[in-house]
């Protein structure tokens, strides 16, 4: 009898440790499939930052947005920030909202730094995994196309309800996994 | 009692009784007093361990060899091999249950696999769909989806991994005291287990696993969570700490004999003697008040007074303990778990002079040092006469150090100090030997 119950509140805590990744994975599949698609230009990499190893490292230049007026901020705060696209098709932020902005898209993120003309922002993208081996060659195609004269990489977004989940990662117009593949051939 | 002792005893209860040494009757009351000899321990500590061992082999080769291909899988196929690693530790852990619910080492070990593998999952999720790396967020989800596998599975090895996962936590957050001081209510959780542990007899080595790590998580945790708000209050509150973890290593919540089994006591008592240590020199109490951890984020109002409160709860229990080891007129252990209170005492003489702290510890030190000698010679114990000499040693190298003195007289203090060591051991050795031939 009591082993019974043990069992039932184990088979209780076994359906929550499922449902838990069960439901990261709905949330982002959902995205992925009906989110809006936008392209975030990637900011010029510092060549004195360490390489990570096991996933591309991302900066982006939109990440500082102009301090809204009359609205007060402070550091880690969670912020709407509201997009838009650039001439070139790029995403932008538009500026900063801290309540849910109806109509037009958003990604919830929070305030990194704030100085007296700009706010940073921490977005929920900040990294692409590889496999082991194939991170290292990504770093290094990745910090070819992120530099001050040559910078062609962006990175590919789905965002809805102000959620956002990384796509692929583009370099000199392909995919990063197919750069990886050639320089590994050459 | 010493299970070895018991069962050496038992072996000669025959032969003590056919020679007439005992009656048959006292030799059935003294079965009676100790009590069964439980035969299962040594085989099933050797299964914990494989157990265990295995598990934790066993997940991580999982991982590599997903990892290895991990390339070429669609996002799809990803997904359950992600998912794939937690469902069969669930159903390993899921028919240990049902079928072996007695087993202590299946027990232990399916449920150390299933935490492991638990955590393995939501990372490799993590990675699937490039989820930003906020640790403190990732680490305390896995913690919660497994801490009560600690209750129903009855498995200290959880137990550990929660406590050092809700201590890396807290250090992610050492710069927000008014977060990372949640280490105590969250640690809290695996104090009945603890206790339990403790309680039971035959499976002493999870439980001094369990101990070792519940020590270097507290002492950890309290660097990151508490005295931030309060500069200097760490003089008072680590000896207090190392003082509970001593006296409570002298409670009786088991019959347990050998010292590698008592890491409470132990380490508690090598902290409390570290600190007083530390606390002889003038540069702990001249840079008490101008250092503090304080950190750039500014705590005031409502959020101190979780720190606050919590440090004077440990410093409470610390005195209470103390109280009640000189109450049972306990000297040699009240003498070590005198810390916290000379600590207390010179936190608050300082103001007057930095000398008295100073003249406090070093008094304490080589009372504490002879005391030990002392005891050492009367129980007739060459360990305890050998840790009081190392620590009067320590002691007076150290001053010697401290103060304005030539080489040569360094160098014949250090000799003299070795020739004294040596000298007493073989008096002693000596001793002995004379009253053995007696």
């Amino acid at each position: 009898m009591k082993n019974n119950l043990i069992i039932g509140i184990f088979l209780c805590l076994a359906s929550i440790q499922i449902v838990t990744p069960l439901s990261m994975i709905t949330r982002r599949e959902s995205v992925l499939k009906n989110g809006v698609q936008f392209k975030f230009k990637t900011a010029p990499v510092d060549p004195y930052d360490a390489f990570r190893g096991r996933y591309v490292a991302l900066r982006f230049e939109g990440d500082n947005v102009s301090r809204p007026k009359g609205v007060p901020l402070n550091d880690s705060q969670n912020v709407y920030a509201l997009i838009a696209i650039d001439e070139q098709g790029f995403a932008k932020f538009s500026t900063l909202s801290t309540s849910k902005p109806q109509g037009v898209p958003y990604i919830q993120a929070k305030v990194r730094h704030i100085s007296r003309d700009n706010v940073q922002l921490d977005l929920p993208f900040d990294r692409y995994y590889m496999e082991e081996k194939a991170a290292p060659v990504a770093e290094e195609i990745y910090r070819q196309h992120s530099r001050q004269d040559k910078q062609d990489a962006y990175l590919l977004v789905r965002v809805k309800d102000g959620f956002a989940v990384i796509e692929e990662l583009y370099v000199g117009g392909r995919r990063i996994e197919e750069a990886v593949r050639d320089a590994k051939k050459k | 009692m010493n299970k070895k002792a018991i069962k050496w005893l038992y072996q000669e209860l025959p032969e003590l009784v056919a020679k007439g040494i005992l009656t048959q009757e006292v030799a059935g009351k003294m079965r009676e007093y100790y009590g069964e000899v439980k035969r299962t321990s040594r085989t099933s500590v050797v299964l914990i361990i494989c157990g265990t061992i295995g598990a934790l082999l066993i997940g991580l080769g999982i991982i590599l060899l997903l990892a290895h291909n991990w390339e070429q899988f669609s996002r799809f196929t990803r997904v359950i091999l992600s998912l794939a690693p937690l469902v069969i530790g669930q159903g390993l852990a899921f028919w240990v249950l049902w079928k072996r619910p007695q087993s202590v080492a299946f027990k232990e070990g399916t449920a150390t696999f299933l935490s492991l593998m638990v955590g393995a999952s939501i990372a490799l999720i993590s990675q699937t769909y490039n989820i930003p790396g906020d640790t403190g967020t990732f680490i305390l989800a896995w913690m919660f989806l497994i801490v009560p596998l600690v209750y129903i599975m009855q498995a200290s090895l959880p137990a550990a991994i929660y406590l050092l996962g809700v201590t890396s936590w807290s250090g992610s957050y050492w710069d927000n005291p008014a977060k990372a001081v949640l280490f105590w209510p969250l640690a809290a959780i695996i104090t009945p287990h603890f206790i339990w542990a403790l309680r039971q007899e035959i499976y002493t080595i999870r439980t001094t696993i369990l101990s070792l790590v519940m020590i270097i998580c507290i002492s950890l945790g309290t660097g990151f969570s508490l005295g931030k708000t309060w500069s200097g209050s760490w003089v008072i509150l680590f000896p207090s700490i190392y003082a509970i973890f001593y006296l409570l290593g002298w409670w009786k919540f088991s019959r347990l004999t050998s010292n590698w089994q008592r890491p409470l006591r132990i380490i508690g008592g090598l902290g409390l003697f570290v600190l007083a240590f530390q606390f002889t020199f003038r540069y702990v109490w001249q840079h008490l008040d101008s250092y503090s951890y304080r950190s750039d984020r500014m705590v005031s109002g409502v959020a101190v007074l979780p720190d606050n409160i919590i440090t004077f709860a440990i410093i409470v229990i610390a005195m209470l303990l103390f109280y009640d080891t000189v109450k049972r007129k306990n000297i040699t252990i009240s003498l070590f778990g005198a810390v916290p209170l000379l600590a207390i005492l010179a936190y608050l003489v300082r103001g007057q002079s930095t000398v008295l702290p100073l003249l406090i510890f070093n008094v304490y030190l080589f009372v504490l040092s002879v005391s030990r000698i002392i005891i050492g010679i009367r129980n007739n114990s060459l360990g305890t006469i050998n840790i009081g000499m190392l620590m009067l040693a320590i002691l007076i190298i150290a001053r010697f150090f401290d103060s304005d003195i030539s080489f040569v007289i360094k160098g014949l203090a250090f000799i003299i100090v070795g020739m004294g060591f040596l000298a007493t051991n073989v008096l002693l050795a000596r001793r002995r030997g004379v009253q053995n031939e007696k």
